[in-house]
């Protein structure tokens, strides 16, 4: 029982992760109908900032992740207004393209500038675990899961009751009626960008630490948070949130009690195997076309 | 069987002529050995390209999943061929027939939605593959990698670089006149017309899913012998890499060289991948540089998409149609038939079509 819960709040932790991750990615999805496929490596480049400067400029750990969150918030207004504001004429599939290629560039200067070296970022509360029913669960930990569950909230909040969440979710709806009625969608996938980074850069931030900060830190979140975005399907915010959480409890499950080699790949097969019957997801609705 | 057709298979031939000319430049010492290798990387790129060409130049589906394919068939191959001691044409055969089964069935799951999730799909099934080829030790030798030989012809013929070389130049060749064969036919058509308008093309009898299975399957068929031929090639091969970069570079070169261009694929390929290897590690200083061919392909993708969609290809075209007034109305015809990825390789595309319709 006590191994079961022990799981489960890892799972939580991990399900923190990729909803953050996930949220970045549907939030891009939405307002410019477009797969951001360099979510991983932007949340990559905002991890590695703040190991930079917590590491080599010995900057106290949250300090740097503060200026990490500001450095984000500037490569999103930064991509917004050099490379998406040019692709207004650009077919969807080209679109991919080019986030695609911002993958590619993000990839080839990290390296470049921050050296090829792994390093390690520390945990933001290094020591001590609650006991809960038998299972550990560290300080660190608990501040993931709350971080993860807060930013959801709140971010839900902000969709469903102030003015700027009735924007997101006017330009999200149509573009070109929002933009018709005075919504300034500009503003709207500025705001989405930027928020992508941030939220991209804090789930590298709370990865790091179990690992070490590499060009392939956020691989695998990644492809988890785009799983967990096809689970939950693309029409809602909600969704794929729900969708991150399945997956990492069934991920932790899995190769607990199944394999730890094959746990995933069976996973995987499993969600491939979900969409045969279910291709809208768990939440959606059927995307229709307009003659 | 016409004369444009005839006209087109000539000038591939021709242009392999000339690529299996290399190891003669080498033996004669105008150029370095390197290059050999590094030409022999590009054509596996290319073909691998081709295959990705059919699918995202004309069906507009991203497919992520070109590394995991690559390495299914390199390893595959490499495991009958090698550990099995059974013909090499036997290996490369299933190492085609069986990737090619698999992506059947990713294609049956995933393309049934808006071909929206074709990417995602492939890129967890890629991601599936990796992890796979890092586990499945008795057959791929894990993280230390696995050993190939130069491929042996009918049991007799033993191969080296320099004729492997040529054996690539020949599968090349080949595969550039069914390419063109198969985007002037049937499915070419039906393609063409889904790009124009899906709905039209539906009421029209063609089904959506049947030609975007068709084309994601050729796509894998392709990849999958781009990695049979690049483990006897290149003679080692390790899990890691086999990782979405590959998938990328892929992805780079042929949108960079030019969506639905046959030549345009090759091109891209000496672009991304030969052009890095021979001229920018040569400039001093910034040389040095890790991940600078990759920025470089980045770049150019994005500033491809952006501003000149037809591709690198489109320059040699756009700079032919000034001196000929009457390709440039078709030009025209195609750009305007839909801004955002037409090319006038298209409108020759169109000519064809008319022309093996007589």
């Amino acid at each position: 029982m006590s191994t079961l819960l022990q799981v489960l709040l890892r799972s939580l932790e991990t399900g923190a992760i990729y909803a953050l991750a996930t949220l970045g990615i549907i939030i891009v999805f939405r307002t410019n109908r477009m797969i951001n496929f360099a979510q991983g490596v932007m949340g990559m480049v905002g991890a590695y900032i703040v190991t930079v400067l917590n590491q080599n400029f010995q900057l106290p750990l949250l300090l740097s992740i503060l200026i990490g969150i500001v450095a984000a918030i500037a490569i999103g207004f930064l991509v917004d207004f050099v490379i998406i504001r040019r692709t207004k004429k650009v077919t969807g599939t080209g679109k991919e393209i080019i986030t695609l290629g911002m993958m590619m560039v993000f990839l080839g200067m990290t390296p470049m500038i921050f050296g090829v070296d792994p390093m390690r970022l520390p945990k933001v509360i290094e020591t001590g675990e609650l006991s809960i029913g038998g299972a550990n669960l560290s300080f660190n930990s608990l501040l993931n899961i709350v971080v993860g569950i807060g930013l959801t909230v709140a971010l839900f909040t902000i969709l469903q009751k102030t003015k700027l969440g009735l924007a997101i979710r006017t330009t999200a709806s149509n573009e070109k009626t929002a933009r018709l009625m005075g919504v300034p969608t500009k503003w709207v996938t500025l705001f989405a960008w930027a928020l992508a980074l941030v939220l991209g850069t804090l789930a590298g931030v709370m990865i790091a630490p179990s690992t070490s900060v590499t060009v392939n830190l956020m691989d695998s979140v990644q492809v988890n948070a785009f799983i967990a975005c096809v689970l939950g399907g693309f029409q809602t915010f909600y969704g794929p949130v729900i969708g991150a959480y399945i997956i990492a409890i069934a991920t932790n499950l899995l190769s607990y009690y199944v394999s730890s080699v094959w746990g995933t790949q069976i996973l995987y097969a499993l969600v491939i195997i979900f969409i045969v019957f279910r291709p809208v997801g768990l939440i959606g609705k059927r995307m229709t076309n307009k003659v | 069987m016409n004369s444009k057709s005839t006209k087109t298979y000539l000038s591939y031939i021709i242009f392999g002529v000339v690529l299996a000319a290399l190891p003669l430049l080498v033996s004669t010492g105008i150029i370095k050995t390197s290059w050999v290798g590094i030409i022999g990387g590009t054509i596996i790129y290319a073909i691998a390209g081709l295959g990705l060409n059919l699918l995202l130049g004309y069906s507009g589906l991203i497919s992520l999943g070109t590394a995991g394919f690559m390495g299914l068939g390199a390893y595959i191959s490499a495991y009958i061929s090698g550990d099995l001691g059974l013909p090499w044409e036997l290996g490369m055969l299933l190492a085609i027939v069986i990737p090619l089964a698999f992506g059947i069935l990713i294609g049956l799951a995933s393309l049934r939605m808006e071909g929206l999730y074709l990417g995602i799909v492939t890129l967890c099934v890629s991601e599936i593959l990796r992890k796979t080829f890092d586990e499945l030790e008795p057959i791929t030798g894990g993280f230390s990698g696995k050993k190939a030989d130069f491929p042996t012809l009918f049991g007799v013929i033993e191969l080296d670089q320099n004729t492997t070389y040529i054996l690539l130049v020949v599968v090349l060749v080949l595969l550039m006149i069914l390419t063109y064969n198969l985007a002037n036919g049937q499915l070419g058509r039906a393609l063409h017309a889904m790009r124009g308008s899906q709905v039209a093309a539906q009421a029209m009898g063609v089904s959506l899913l049947k030609y975007r299975l068709i084309a994601f399957a050729l796509a894998t068929a392709y990849a999958s012998l781009a990695g049979a031929l690049y483990v006897h090639f290149i003679r080692f091969v390790y899990p890691s890499t086999w990782t979405l970069s590959v998938s990328l570079v892929i992805m780079a070169l042929v949108v960079i060289g030019g969506l639905r261009s046959i030549f345009g694929t090759f091109i891209g390929a000496v672009i991304v991948y030969a052009l890095p290897d021979l001229l920018l590690k040569n400039i001093p200083v910034i040389g040095d540089i890790n991940g600078l061919s990759y920025i470089f392909s980045g770049v150019l993708i994005i500033l491809v998409v952006l501003f000149y969609p037809g591709g690198v290809v489109n320059l040699f075209s756009s700079i032919g149609n000034k001196f000929k007034k009457n390709d440039s109305s078709a030009a025209t015809l195609a750009t305007a038939a839909d801004a955002a990825g037409e090319t006038p390789v298209a409108a020759a595309t169109t000519e064809g079509t008319e022309a093996s319709n007589e």
